[in-house]
């Protein structure tokens, strides 16, 4: 059984509920094949902004932003669909990272934007897949602005969203280089 | 019809979602236009790690803010009367406007699909219809078409420059059509201003302190200004075009300061 910590347990400044956010990330869990973990999730309510990080991998412990819970549609309220998504997007890399394919692939304060786009790419159309990523022009929006707006990019966006393969870090790093090699 | 039609009674369909003014000011984290928030910020360029999926958002923000100037051009267009309240050529502008406002509304609507962004995915705030709505058409002008349109100029500029560094030439050029409109908007402004307060002082002071509480309405947390911290540029080349002073620049960019100051600490 998945043990899901959350810190804090109450929220001051938004309406959450730390008993829906635990029930959501322990799914998330499961679903992931991640059933027999102990996950840890900081969540720092004080800022509306949408950013997360995986701050430990071993134990796991994610640090989010309130704002990256939060339903667009109800300022201060949980969103249950973007909390899942968020959750789950750091967990799939984590499950990356334990695979040997991903060996290579540079610690996350040093990987660079290009590159953590396409990654995530490949990470949100593997979700998309099991339902739990939706939003892929938002996706293409962050990949073009990374990789160009042009049909090269588009291709590469596509092939990493659709996933036809299990692809290894060397893959996704290629498809990135190569598109931007195509930039002028 | 009912002359000065509340906010609240706005047409939508159900893909919208309003939020109130009291909720938006009562957020602790800070109140926030277009993703941005009471943290400290930087310039909005693609360069930034999230700067993306803040540029989208704020496409959102200007959807709904267009379609709220239409609105308010539409009402300011049959508010008032013709020649006793205001005269015919400025009603023929307020036309004028709406064609053009409607007109960014579906630049608009295709481009936030273009970021990615769905229509009422995130909350519709009515602060820019409700400076539309107030009863003296001077005060209207200067709040709507000098402050908020101002603030259009602002934003549509570094909209353009966003789009010209992320080497998007649908985002680049979108901005930079719909800006040239927004500067004849503040024009309008400037120029019915100065015609309609011609030998009125106290009118004309009192239009401009109302474009001051607008404008500072919008400057919360430092949003808009020319520091590197302002996500919003504030454009002093395009404001010239469209008749602001350059004291009146340097007061915007005061103001900004002052409230970025007030978070920062
Ligand atoms: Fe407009
Ligand atoms: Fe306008």
């Amino acid at each position: 059984m998945t043990e899901i910590q959350i810190e804090p347990n109450s929220f001051e400044m938004v309406f959450f509920d730390a008993e829906k956010i635990v029930n959501l990330a322990s799914e998330v869990a499961q679903i992931l094949g991640l059933g027999n973990e102990q996950i840890k999730l900081r969540i720092d309510e004080t800022s509306s902004m949408g950013r997360s990080k995986i701050e430990s991998y071993e134990p796991i412990i994610l640090a989010v932003d309130g704002g990256a819970f939060e339903n667009t549609q109800r300022p201060r309220y949980l969103g249950e669909t973007r909390t899942s998504e968020t959750i789950a997007r750091l967990l799939m890399r984590i499950i990356d990272r334990r695979s040997p394919e991903f060996a290579n692939a540079p610690e996350d304060d040093v990987l660079d934007l290009p590159l953590r786009v396409a990654w995530d790419t490949y990470t949100a159309g593997r979700l998309n897949h099991i339902g739990l990523s939706t939003q892929m022009k938002r996706r293409q929006y962050q990949f073009r602005n990374r990789h160009g707006f042009s049909d090269a990019a588009d291709k590469a966006f596509t092939y990493l969203w659709e996933s036809p393969n299990k692809l290894a870090w060397a893959d996704i790093e290629r498809i990135s280089v190569d598109c931007r090699a195509t930039l002028v | 019809m009912r002359k000065i039609f509340p906010a609240e009674e706005l047409a939508r369909d159900s893909r919208f979602v309003r939020q109130s003014n009291e909720d938006r000011i009562n957020d602790p984290r800070g109140a926030r236009v277009g993703g941005s928030t009471g943290e400290k910020l930087s310039k909005l360029t693609p360069n930034l790690p999230n700067g993306p999926d803040r540029a989208r958002a704020l496409m959102h923000g200007i959807f709904v803010g267009e379609i709220q100037a239409l609105e308010g051009a539409g009402r300011t267009c049959y508010d008032f009367e013709t020649n006793t309240d205001v005269p015919f050529a400025m009603k023929l502008d307020m036309a004028r406007q709406c064609w053009d406002e409607a007109r960014h509304c579906e630049i608009s609507v295709a481009l936030a699909e273009h970021m990615g962004t769905e229509i009422g995915e995130f909350a519709e705030n009515t602060l820019l219809y409700q400076a539309a709505c107030n009863p003296d058409p001077v005060l209207r002008l200067t709040g709507v078409n000098r402050a908020l349109e101002g603030l259009a100029i602002d934003v549509f500029n570094t909209m353009k420059e966003f789009g010209s560094i992320a080497g998007d030439p649908v985002l680049e050029f979108c901005e930079d059509w719909m800006l040239a409109d927004e500067v004849t908007h503040v024009k309008m402004g400037s120029d019915w201003l100065r015609e309609l307060t011609l030998n009125d002082k106290e009118r004309l002071t009192k239009a401009l302190e109302f474009q001051k509480v607008v404008d500072r309405l919008f400057s919360f947390n430092g949003f808009r200004g020319e520091d590197d911290e302002n996500p919003i540029q504030l454009t002093r080349r395009f404001r010239e075009l469209a008749g602001f002073s350059d004291e009146e620049i340097d007061d915007i960019a005061q103001m900004s300061r002052e409230a970025a100051a007030e978070i920062v600490h």
